[in-house]
């Protein structure tokens, strides 16, 4: 019994210590990781938004796009870019699950005229030299200017006109796929992605 | 002097991957550049010299009987440590090096070192051997990262070797260039200690 007692105590006291020193090293971290997070997320915008002088990580719409598996409602936050509060751009992120290997994550930046500014690939598992060329300028710069009007969206393969990578197609058409239904629902939602005001 | 022995016989006589093939998790999974190889191998260093440390500092208050957890308990909070600092201050390599960070939880090598040498040396004795052991694991990881590298991106700490028109050995990057490479450095190292005795 003594015995007992000795092993849990012990125990406790390690766990106890083990727990004050995180909590410290968290209180110290707090904070950069919260900027790290934030310069990340403005790296984002800036990549795919037209030139802006406003902050669009808090200039914010969320709306909701259909339900997750969970039947959780899926939200989608619409960060929109302003200069000399003109409206500018809108950013917003789309997911790819039918990637090769893991969903795809996509920032894409929309202009007023609902044609494609740029975007970016935040993160991905597609394979490395073949998948992965998604994340170069070439690939991303196929969507520039691009739109539902003006565009095919659908990979050369497939009878549209977005190049696909040699030796990798499911990358670009997964991408290619959800970018187009982003723009989609961007259309039917416009008016209340671009009503003043918002979420703050 | 035996402190110096006791720091270097990790990096080559008692290497963890070379010689005791400890670690594989970590060193087949992070391995795909040099510079991923080095940031796993000082996060790996920094836990082991702490948990080495620490558990020598309270190998007389442990009972035997829940020594393990007590060093999993120790080992998994210098891991956190480290994830949050590198989250907060290295984000670039925290991102490349993901989920294999918190696995250094696991990383035998850790839990080895505090089991069969920090938990009956004294606390200096126990830092030189966590620090010679970690530089150990992290040259084995740089020297495997970067052979995956120049083949299999025809580059070196993300420097370009080779110019344009070199057609990278994609196989080097993805897992089983992990293995085949393992394979032949662990070879050649064999080959070199078999002529050299």
């Amino acid at each position: 019994m003594k015995d007992m007692s000795r092993l849990l105590i012990t125990l406790t006291l390690i766990a106890a210590g083990a727990g004050l020193i995180l909590s410290m090293v968290e209180t110290l971290t707090r904070e950069p990781i919260k900027e790290q997070r934030r310069l990340q997320m403005l790296k984002a915008l800036s990549a795919v938004l037209p030139e802006y002088d406003n902050s669009p990580d808090t200039d914010i719409v969320s709306l909701e796009n259909g339900v997750d598996k969970k039947g959780k409602p899926i939200q989608v936050t619409f960060y929109r870019a302003r200069k000399e509060s003109q409206l500018v751009g809108t950013a917003f992120k789309v997911v790819a699950p039918d990637g090769y290997s893991g969903n795809i994550e996509v920032m894409v930046g929309v202009k007023p005229d609902q044609s494609v500014n740029a975007i970016e690939i935040l993160s991905h598992a597609e394979t490395p030299g073949l998948g992965d060329k998604i994340t170069q300028p070439w690939f991303k710069d196929l969507f520039k200017g691009k739109s539902l009007d003006n565009a095919d969206w659908r990979v050369k393969k497939d009878g549209g006109e977005f190049d696909q990578i040699t030796g990798a197609t499911i990358s670009p058409r997964a991408i290619v796929g959800a970018v187009k239904k982003g723009l989609e629902f961007y259309r039917k939602n416009q008016q209340k992605i671009l009503a003043e005001g918002g979420q703050q | 002097m035996s402190l110096i022995k006791e720091f270097s016989k990790g990096i080559w006589k008692e290497n963890a991957v070379f010689k005791l093939l400890l670690g594989m998790c970590p060193l087949l999974a992070v391995t795909t550049s040099a510079e991923n190889g080095l940031g796993m191998g000082f996060a790996s260093t920094f836990v082991l010299v702490c948990s080495n440390i620490v558990v020598a500092m309270l190998r007389k208050l442990i009972p035997s009987k829940v020594r393990i957890p007590a060093f999993i308990i120790i080992i998994a909070t210098f891991v956190t440590v480290v994830q949050l600092c590198m989250e907060a201050w290295v984000y670039g390599l925290y991102q490349s090096l993901g989920i294999f960070i918190p696995l250094i939880v696991v990383n035998c090598l850790i839990l080895g070192r505090a089991e069969a040498f920090a938990s009956k040396r004294p606390v200096l004795d126990a830092a030189v051997d966590g620090m010679g052991m970690g530089l150990g694991f992290t040259l084995a990881l740089f020297i495997l990262g970067a052979v995956r590298e120049i083949f299999g991106s025809g580059a070196l700490l993300g420097v370009d070797l080779f110019g344009a028109s070199y057609q990278p050995m994609l196989l080097m990057i993805l897992p089983p260039g992990a293995f085949i490479s393992l394979g032949l450095l662990l070879a050649a190292m064999n080959k070199f200690e078999a002529r050299k005795s």
